[in-house]
């Protein structure tokens, strides 16, 4: 009887479910504006102005917007590459390390298979660069596995290992005499990705990004294997005892952020760069990390969450050319955006435990 | 509700108490009285606030209201600290002990001495002695408490209350992890206690245990006084309607009602469901957890597993179920050699698995309901097909699952961890029941459950039983163990002592081989 009425009353508590999921975001992208308002204006500039800026700047035009659409495709990746191996329950921090060995292993299929013809070569060097990514996340899981070093401190360290790498082919093997920056020479043409749109350009890259963040989304909400990963991230001992093999989803898992990290890589070569440069990782890993933390490890979320991230960026470097406010900015906007949705977290969890019948 | 007549002679008055957590009430109006010389049970089931009530009582936690009056005059008790000075003392369920100091330096720890320096006990022991000899609590006191069993371990809290001059104490749920010699032992020692001026409250959840040594008996119901009766004053039916309300139907329960019990019938030359031959098992540091243990489940049996907690329970259920192989050993269903199955294989064969530690071997706080009610049978059909979940068809399962076995909770959606424990034991039973055909492991199933769901849980049991599903229920309480099972084997050291069939159920012999007598059968 008791127990009836506390259900009921719950239920009637909970209606307006979306609206109480995507409130606390609102609110905390508010305080966030707010806050850095706050020290834009101390700062001396118009705030106004600089929020403008940032905000629309992706939508001026068709060459800003392609700008924002050529950032949000490796972070969208990234992301991924972060909460996969989240929702299992690892802390994959070699994002950045995977896209480079990623990049590195299509820049070496589109040297060597230059003349090739595209057919074999395109696919070729994007698969390869998935398969190098895909390595530089075994790695650290056979690791944890054999030896339980944790894959914080693994994959994070592979992220040097790459810089080397890069440096090395970028300055020894394939270094361009005629750039003033460690650059390789181009890939050849066969493996570039196809332009979907011509003027401004956008590269293919784009269509394969938003194929894999649904495919990355059907993968953990529908099928026995994501549901397999998301139980062992919940309570691997339970998930153990009930038949799950863990130690082969914790290894899925970094294999799976490797390869999705390592495809962002080969992209990046493939549909931009047409070279490998050094650098070229950016701070791509970070802002992948600020992006799958700000969904909560949300695949769904995600590809809405990198799309808010790249226009902030674009937005920023404008805010700096026309302002000349440093771009730097945007980080602490991007920072209080991810600490405002963190805290939502902890007030509305003081609210549930207020609200709670049991 | 029944008023409390409060006399000069109480030594203790709690009256008008209400303590919240959230939303929800744990404590709503409850009183409670204490006389001089007596034992007082406190007796409700699970979340009726008989731990919360003393808890307050013991400065653990604040009342939102109320008023607590020792001798007659208001106090207010802040702390533990503050409860000993004003002479309450309080053994919980789990001990807080120092496992590698001894227990005289457990007793003496945090008091005040002039042997700081030169680790001289000889006062201590000389006073500590006298009272293990007046209350009969033997213990060596140079013992170290990590070698200890626990119902050694509970006198060493005892005596720790006592050494510090309490003159109420407060025993929560004393009984569980002893054996029933132990419980008298207890008994006897508590009665010693009331003769020499004290008084002590007895928590607990076990009718009979209150009827064998209480004084007076009060009963607590959603956090509210249900009544207060000397023991003799009221039949043992009234005192279970006073806890399980106008809820349950009494006659129709397995818990209270005397059934007809039939013994199963046992088709020769059919393998038993289980057969656990002469498994032994080592742990990662060598010690021998289990030793040369065979024991067999037939269809439609309930066997009981008895033993005090620690003695090899875990290790035989998780050896069974495949999570990790014996060191020598073979373990058999219907026949068929299953050592070394992968687990998920086991459960593709009906065999169901209730662990002891919910939340930390059962449950997924991070997933949703939905998500832990097919935990291992996510794989099969129907639930999912070439590798892709059927959503639509577990929702709709999950909802009846909800209702069936009475889970407080939103939906199916809702997140675990949102979850009460006692609606988590839900969770874990109705996955544990909604899918078996051959074989239920079941470990401690019914612990943190309300009566009304304990007995559904029983009536469920049963019907299993009916259907010639094997089962091995494996219990740290003696009293469902002797209602439900129709064999019990009892395990100590991890071997087993012997088995009783049903017939010759006794408290006392499967209690002996609980601390390691062995039987003949």
């Amino acid at each position: 009887m008791l127990e009836q009425t506390h259900r009921q009353a719950r239920l009637r508590f909970n209606a307006p479910g979306v609206l109480r999921q995507t409130l606390p975001y609102a609110v905390a992208l508010g305080i966030a504006f707010a806050l850095a308002g706050i020290f834009i204006h101390l700062m001396g500039y118009d705030v106004l102005r600089a929020y403008q800026t940032i905000l629309f700047t992706s939508f001026r035009s068709a060459n800003s917007f392609v700008q924002t659409i050529l950032k949000f495709i490796p972070v969208t990746l990234l992301a991924l590459a972060f909460t996969v191996p989240f929702a299992a329950g690892k802390y994959n921090i070699g994002g950045e390390g995977q896209m480079i060995v990623g990049a590195t292993g299509a820049t070496v299929i589109g040297i060597l298979l230059r003349d090739e013809p595209a057919i074999l070569v395109l696919p070729l060097a994007l698969v390869t660069g998935v398969l190098f990514g895909a390595i530089w996340g075994l790695i650290p899981a056979w690791l944890l596995l054999k030896f339980r070093i944790h894959e914080i401190l693994t994959t994070t360290l592979f992220n040097f290992i790459s810089y080397s790498i890069i440096d090395y082919i970028a300055t020894e093997i394939w270094r361009d005499p005629v750039a003033g920056h460690p650059t390789t020479i181009p890939i050849g043409d066969s493996a570039w990705l196809p332009l979907v749109v011509r003027n401004p350009p956008l590269h293919s890259g784009i269509v394969l990004a938003l194929l894999i963040a649904a495919a990355v989304w059907v993968y953990m909400t529908r099928t026995t294997g994501g549901y397999e990963m998301v139980a062992t991230g919940a309570n691997p001992e339970a998930s153990k005892i009930f038949g799950i093999k863990t130690s082969r989803m914790f290894m899925l898992s970094l294999v799976i952020g490797g390869a999705l990290a390592g495809l962002a890589g080969a992209v990046e070569v493939e549909g931009y760069q047409h070279r490998l440069i050094v650098g070229l990782q950016s701070n791509f890993l970070q802002l992948g990390l600020i992006t799958g933390l700000i969904a909560k490890g949300n695949n769904f979320a995600v590809p809405f969450v990198a799309f808010f991230i790249a226009m902030l960026e674009v937005g920023a470097s404008a805010m700096q050319r026309t302002m000349q406010i440093p771009v730097e900015f945007v980080f602490i906007v991007e920072a209080l955006v991810l600490l405002c949705v963190l805290l939502s977290d902890v007030v509305r969890r003081r609210e549930w435990i207020r609200s709670s019948v049991r | 509700m029944a008023e409390i007549v409060q006399t000069s002679a109480d030594v203790l008055q709690m009256q008008g108490v209400y303590k919240s957590f959230g939303a929800r009430y744990a404590l709503n109006n409850a009183s409670f009285n204490l006389e001089a010389r007596e034992i007082h049970g406190l007796l409700g089931g699970n979340g009726a606030g008989k731990t919360t009530l003393m808890n307050i009582l013991y400065g653990l936690y604040r009342e939102d209201k109320g008023t607590i009056k020792l001798h007659g005059k208001q106090v207010e008790i802040n702390s533990p600290k503050d409860a000993i000075a004003r002479g309450i003392g309080m053994v919980h369920q789990h001990f807080l002990q120092v496992e590698n100091y001894t227990v005289l330096e457990n007793i003496t720890l945090g008091l005040p001495g002039n042997n700081r320096f030169s680790a001289d006990y000889r006062d201590e022991t000389r006073v500590i002695s006298s009272l293990i000899e007046r209350f009969g609590l033997q213990v060596d006191l140079h013992a170290r408490i990590e070698d200890l069993p626990m119902g050694t371990r509970q006198k060493v809290e005892i005596l720790k209350a006592l050494y510090r001059g309490v003159g109420i104490l407060i025993l929560d749920e004393p009984s569980t992890n002893l054996t029933p010699q132990e419980v008298d032992g207890l008994f006897k020692s508590l009665r010693e206690m009331v003769n020499e001026g004290m008084s002590i409250v007895f928590i607990t959840h076990k009718l009979q245990e209150v009827l064998d040594v209480c004084d007076r008996i009060t009963v607590l119901r959603h956090g509210c006084h249900v009544l207060t009766l000397r023991r003799g004053e009221a039949t043992e039916e009234a005192f279970i309607r006073a806890m399980v309300g106008e809820e349950m139907k009494i006659q129709e329960s397995v818990l209270f009602a005397d059934h007809a019990r039939r013994s199963p019938v046992v088709a020769s030359g059919q393998p038993p469901r289980l057969y656990v031959d002469s498994v032994d098992y080592k742990d990662a540091h060598g010690v021998e957890v289990l030793r040369n243990l065979t024991l067999d489940v037939h269809a439609g049996e309930i066997l009981g597993i008895a033993g005090v907690a620690g003695n090899g329970q875990r290790e035989l259920a998780e050896i069974i179920m495949q999570v990790y192989p014996p060191s020598s050993g073979k373990i058999y269903l219907d026949g068929r050699d299953i050592t070394g199955m992968e687990a998920n294989r086991l459960l593709s064969l009906g065999v169901s698995y209730i662990p002891e530690d919910r939340l930390h071997d059962g449950f997924l706080p991070k997933a949703s309901v939905a998500h832990n009610l097919i935990l291992g049978w996510h794989h099969q059909e129907p639930y999912s097909k070439r590798g892709f979940i059927d959503w639509a068809k577990v929702s709709r399962e999950a909802v009846e699952l909800i209702d069936r076995y009475n889970i407080v909770t939103n939906g199916p959606s809702e997140v675990g961890a949102n979850l009460s424990g006692g609606n988590i034991q839900r969770v874990i039973i109705a996955r544990g029941m909604g899918h078996l055909s051959t074989l239920l492991v079941a470990h401690n199933p019914t612990r943190g459950l309300d009566i009304p769901s304990m007995d559904a849980f029983y009536s469920l049991l049963l019907a299993k039983k009916e259907v010639r599903v094997g089962i091995l229920l494996i219990s740290e309480n003696l009293d469902e163990l002797i209602l439900m099972c129709d064999r019990i084997a009892a395990l100590y050291r991890g071997e087993i002592m012997g088995v009783i069939e049903r017939s010759r159920f006794e408290k006392y012999e499967i209690g002996r081989m609980m601390s390691g007598v062995r039987t003949d059968t």
